[in-house]
């Protein structure tokens, strides 16, 4: 019997595993093929990234790792675009699992444990028929860590940072043979920063330069979560995961009305179930069914007397009050989903996944839908060939039919081709049609906000739903230790679902009356959006220690708005867009004779001006990082059970701040020049449990790891 | 199979844990109201020195300038109606939420100014509670609109009806022809006219004029689904009448009417009246001036205020004067020959207008015209 610890990056086929090309993939298909095999375009970020680089957040990773996203952490939360196109035409999947937890089409992407994650993938546009034509952006899979020591395993990362920056990750494994558990705690803390106190003064009515206003506020959040799995024989497994989590956003009060005066933060409670099971039939065939229910929950906690909408003796009133340390229901939202799929090789060549998902959403959110709740419901019917007729050449093509029953049936179909030339050229092209109907918030939500004027935000329940045509053509070029790819897309979106600016008069009267707002803020369908540019990735590792990379991501996007006062087509700004990004890095991993290894990366992220409909345009930006870590564990007769990994680092070496007045859009939230340590300590007993990877690819020959 | 059994018995105990989390319900207070009223009448009591009471009625505001002259509102209405109580209301629960609250309103060094306006609810319940005999609820809106409709058919009307149930019979009954609302600036026919004359004959603005700028004045207006008969209307008597007195002299356009936006000031000015150039003031018609008045109608960064439009049309575009005499400027902060923007509430023989329906509505109680209550009512039958 072999006794190995679980760090993976000391062992040699950990090290074979850095080498991307090795990396295998799942997003794409819903099947698994090595990178450099995939059907589908698929950007990975390894552990071996994720390690070097230290990530703080999910945010974090993602914008300094990829050049395809930007980010925008508000005092609202994180606003995230992908090649142009926001947070709710994004799926965001745990171990192809999708996310819920949206508040104003932002995912929370705090309900990751960025100290979980093994790796992440990312296919972009809506090319998989599996998940869901929403993904009209694309998919991001994270895939977290595998617990597959049979015993126990022990861990816990601690970091600390500039701004009172704090992340703890707990977790605790037990692998009892056919019982396994997987306990995971996390918590995210940060005192939350001010990158000015100056105001907008064309905003205000005076020059204000004692603001409160953050740029990213106080918060705290913490997640518990907890996954049982049985596996009854060598064929059917099951399992059960349920987690619960909180955040609270804490918002100062200053003094100056209509500014920075807050009389409440927010505070979302999370919470979901899961059940379901696998039952593998063999070869690589296998049925899965999972069911599960989440609910994400908004709340205002007020911390000065505040008067809102509410009920007194029955009536409607709009002078409710509520005191400190009282709370008030903005928006409970629940959805359950239940997903039936399976996996069948086929004759002639041909590998099968159908599936049916089933999905009903809840949304009660008493002074903000009329009537206070509103659901909606869809169902979808999906088939997937992939189709390897020759060596040189993989089909995947894809149909999704959807029903929603406020809109229909809609069937989209999804096709994608690999030609390979030699070992080293990869060509590929998908066409994809995306299809979304409008969320149950798009149609029926309203709220107010404040800021510095009162803005009035209004669903439409005449919205027609999205559809989108995405047209990528890359190529991808593998040797010795280089890797490129360029990859052009185009995506086509028809009723494109937007918030615009819309005359006052267009408000309903009863709201109109209530709040004369000075903005008013409607989803509307846009006449025709485009999104269209280049993505080009290039890795390089030169040799066992030093690995260089750089990404660049151009980008332009062509919107337009039928204007129904002035009877015209008026271009619209597709909030947040940058025409170029780009990220760099170098690395250094050494493994010493004694198995410590340390490692040390140089991390570059740039991006030109993004531009807004509203309050100014984003500065361009470039920002530096330089990461460190430290690996040694311990010997205990021929184990190794603890394990410990230092990491500590500068983030924006040069201390760039973007200082834009209050009021007006950044470029970058970045606070300036922080630091960060973090120590893990990993105990491990236990026997590992090799679950290799199977290729679900039909030509065994070119595609196995060996 | 037992192993089984306590996988299910897990998941299932799991599930249960996690939905019982997942219900906690947020902890409304249901006394809130009764508390916060309770406030409200100790504010009342506190200043209570009469049984008559006017209780202004305005949107409110998160400017400065706009507190200062509700301030001096105040004052004057106060000086104007001696041995009546005067309190100021907003109906806007936002602008009353954030001129009271304020950290730094616990910071000794830096003392925030902190405002309890109420709103009309809760005030006149207090009023109410506090057995006030004659009551005058002045609304400072500019046209009869839907501002002025929720003055009168909402607060007034619930509280005339005892909605909820907060005074005896014996109350309702002594406050029966005891109430009458006070009619917006431009409530009556009579009162278009009479703006009129008080406009231009202010000292600025009859200045911009015999200099031959053109003046426009910037007023709210109510979206066409919900004009009434004589609110918006009066945008339009109000132009016809200053046009009369000062031939293409003057016009008054809105944020909100549709047919009379800054497009359709333009049509009039340029294609109707022939003006394409020369200098352009502006003015918000408006009791206070906040956000519209300084970014509908001032912001010279958005392409789509009347200053900027103005400017692109070729005039000689001004959202602000520097000629506002300091002894008229509510703004404290004023200092004279610097940029401002006066607004109708600073003017005080446009304070005057309000006033005077202020006393139309006393006079109504007195001759007998004053809102009846249900109880009395049915007493009367």
């Amino acid at each position: 019997m072999v006794l190995m610890c679980l760090t993976q990056t000391l062992s040699a086929q950990d090290i074979l595993r850095e080498d991307s090309l090795q990396e295998v993939v799942v997003t794409g298909t819903g099947t698994q093929h090595l990178l450099k095999d995939a059907p589908v375009q698929t950007e990975v970020i390894n552990k071996q990234m994720l390690q070097n680089y230290s990530g703080q957040s999910l945010e974090d990773i993602l914008g300094g790792l990829t050049s395809s996203f930007s980010f925008n952490e508000g005092d609202m939360g994180s606003q995230m675009q992908m090649n142009g196109l926001g947070n709710s035409y994004i799926l965001i999947l745990i171990d192809g699992k999708r996310i819920h937890g949206d508040n104003g089409g932002e995912n929370d992407l705090s309900l990751i444990d960025p100290h979980n994650i093994e790796k992440i993938e990312i296919v972009k546009g809506a090319s998989s028929a599996l998940y869901g034509s929403d993904a009209i952006a694309g998919v991001i899979n994270i895939i977290t860590k595998r617990h597959d020591t049979e015993g126990i395993l022990l861990e816990n990362t601690t970091r600390g940072g500039s701004h009172g920056e704090l992340r703890q990750h707990n977790g605790i494994a037990l692998n009892l043979g056919k019982l396994s558990s997987y306990t995971n705690f996390q918590l995210q803390h940060s005192d939350g920063w001010q990158n000015t106190s100056r105001e907008d003064p064309r905003q205000t009515e005076f020059l204000i330069t004692d603001s409160r206003n953050k740029t990213v506020n106080r918060h705290t959040n913490w997640q518990v979560s907890e996954r049982l799995t049985y596996s009854i024989n060598n064929h059917i497994e099951l399992y059960a995961d349920g987690s619960i989590y909180r955040k609270r956003i804490y918002r100062p009060s200053g003094h100056h009305p209509g500014v920075d005066v807050k009389t409440y933060d927010l505070r979302y409670n999370n919470a979901s179930v899961s059940a379901g099971g696998k039952w593998k039939l063999g070869g690589t065939d296998l049925i899965t069914l999972d069911v599960d229910w989440n609910r994400h929950a908004y709340y205002y906690d007020f911390t000065d007397v505040t008067l809102t909408d509410g009920f007194h003796n029955g009536q409607p009133t709009s002078y409710f009050p509520y005191y400190p340390g009282q709370s008030q229901l903005q928006s409970d939202q629940q959805r359950t989903m239940a997903h039936l799929k399976g996996v069948f090789t086929l004759p002639a060549d041909n590998r099968l996944s159908a599936g049916i998902e089933w999905r009903y959403d809840w949304l009660k959110a008493p002074n903000r839908v009329k009537g206070g709740k509103a659901t909606d419901n869809t169902e979808a019917l999906y088939v997937q060939d992939e189709y390897t007729p020759l060596n040189w050449l993989n089909i995947t093509a894809g149909l999704r039919l959807n029903r929603n029953e406020q809109f229909g049936w809609r069937l989209t179909p999804k096709v994608s081709a690999m030609v390979k030339a030699g070992d080293d050229w990869r060509i590929r092209a998908a066409w994809s049609q995306g299809f979304k109907t409008p969320t149950p918030k798009e149609l029926h939500y309203r709220y107010v906000r404040d800021m510095n004027g009162t803005y009035l935000f209004l669903g439409n329940t005449n919205l027609k739903p999205q559809s989108s045509n995405y047209f990528s053509l890359g190529i991808e070029y593998n040797h010795g230790g280089f890797s490129a790819t360029a990859t052009g897309y185009y995506n086509q979106v028809d009723d494109m679902i937007a918030l615009v600016t819309i005359p006052n008069s267009e408000a309903p009267a009863d709201l109109y009356t209530q709040y004369l707002p000075l903005k008013t803020r409607q989803y509307k369908n846009l006449e025709s959006a485009k999104t269209y540019g280049v993505d080009v990735n290039m890795r390089y590792r030169i040799n066992r220690e030093w690995t260089a990379g750089i990404s660049y991501n151009y980008l332009d996007t062509d919107a337009k708005l039928y204007n129904s006062e002035k009877d015209i087509l008026q271009n619209v700004v597709i909030d947040g867009m940058a025409h170029h990004k780009g990220n760099c890095y170098v690395t250094w991993n050494h493994t010493m004779k004694n198995e410590n290894t340390w490692g040390a990366g140089v991390y570059g992220r740039a991006s030109t001006k993004r531009y807004y409909q509203l309050n100014g345009n984003g500065k361009g930006y470039n920002l530096w990082r330089l990461t460190g870590n430290y690996s040694f564990s311990l010997k205990h007769g021929k184990q190794r059970p603890l394990t410990f990994n230092l990491e500590a680092g500068v983030d924006n070496i040069f201390n760039y701040i973007d200082k834009t007045d209050h009021g007006l859009h950044l470029g970058t939230t970045n606070p300036g020049t922080t630091f960060y340590a973090a120590f893990t300590i990993r105990f491990n007993h236990g026997k590992k449990l090799f679950n290799n990877y199977k290729s679900n690819s039909l030509n065994q020959n070119n595609n196995e790891e060996n | 199979m037992k192993k089984i059994k306590h996988f299910m018995m897990a998941a299932v105990a799991l599930m249960v844990a996690m939905s019982f989390t997942a219900c906690s319900n947020d902890d409304n207070n249901s006394s809130n109201y009764e508390r916060y009223q309770q406030e409200v009448n100790a504010a009342v009591n506190r200043q209570k020195s009469s049984n008559k009471v006017i209780l202004l009625v305005a949107f409110g505001s998160t400017w400065q300038q706009a507190y200062d002259t509700f301030d001096t509102i105040l004052d004057e209405y106060k000086k104007e109606f001696p041995g009546w109580d005067v309190y100021l209301s907003f109906s806007s629960a936002i602008c009353i939420n954030q001129a009271r609250a304020g950290e730094h309103a616990k910071d000794p060094d830096t003392p925030a100014e902190v405002r309890n306006y109420y709103d009309p609810e809760h005030w006149l319940t207090a009023i109410g509670k506090a057995n006030y005999k004659t009551i005058v609820v002045q609304s400072l809106q500019v046209i009869p609109g839907e501002e002025y409709r929720r003055v009168r058919d909402s607060y007034v009307k619930d509280f005339m009806n005892n909605k909820n149930n907060d005074f005896t019979e014996d109350y309702m009954h002594s406050i029966d022809k005891q109430v009458a609302v006070g009619v917006p600036l431009m409530g009556n026919d009579d009162d278009v006219d009479a703006l009129a004359n008080i406009l231009v004959n202010e000292s600025d603005i009859k200045s911009m004029i015999n200099n031959g700028t053109v003046v426009a004045f910037m007023g709210h207006g109510n979206p066409e689904d919900y004009d009434y008969y004589g609110a918006n209307v009066r945008y339009t008597e109000l132009e016809n009448a200053l046009q009369a007195l000062y031939p293409k002299k003057f016009y008054v356009g809105t944020v909100d009417m549709p047919g009379n936006f800054v497009d359709d000031v333009y049509d009039r000015m340029a294609n109707r009246d022939g003006i394409t150039s020369g200098s352009v003031q502006f003015y918000p018609l408006m009791s206070i001036a906040g956000d519209h008045a300084h970014n509908d109608m001032a912001d010279e960064d958005d392409p789509e205020s009347w200053y900027s439009l103005f400017k692109e049309w070729g005039y000689e575009a001004s959202a602000y004067e520097t000629i506002y005499p300091k002894s008229a400027a509510c703004y404290t902060k004023y200092v004279a020959g610097t940029d401002y923007i006066p607004a109708l509430g600073e003017r005080a023989a446009v304070r005057a207008l309000w006033m005077q329906h202020t006393q139309d509505a006393i006079d109504a109680i007195e001759n007998g015209d004053g809102l009846s209550t249900p109880t009395t009512e049915v007493e009367e039958e």
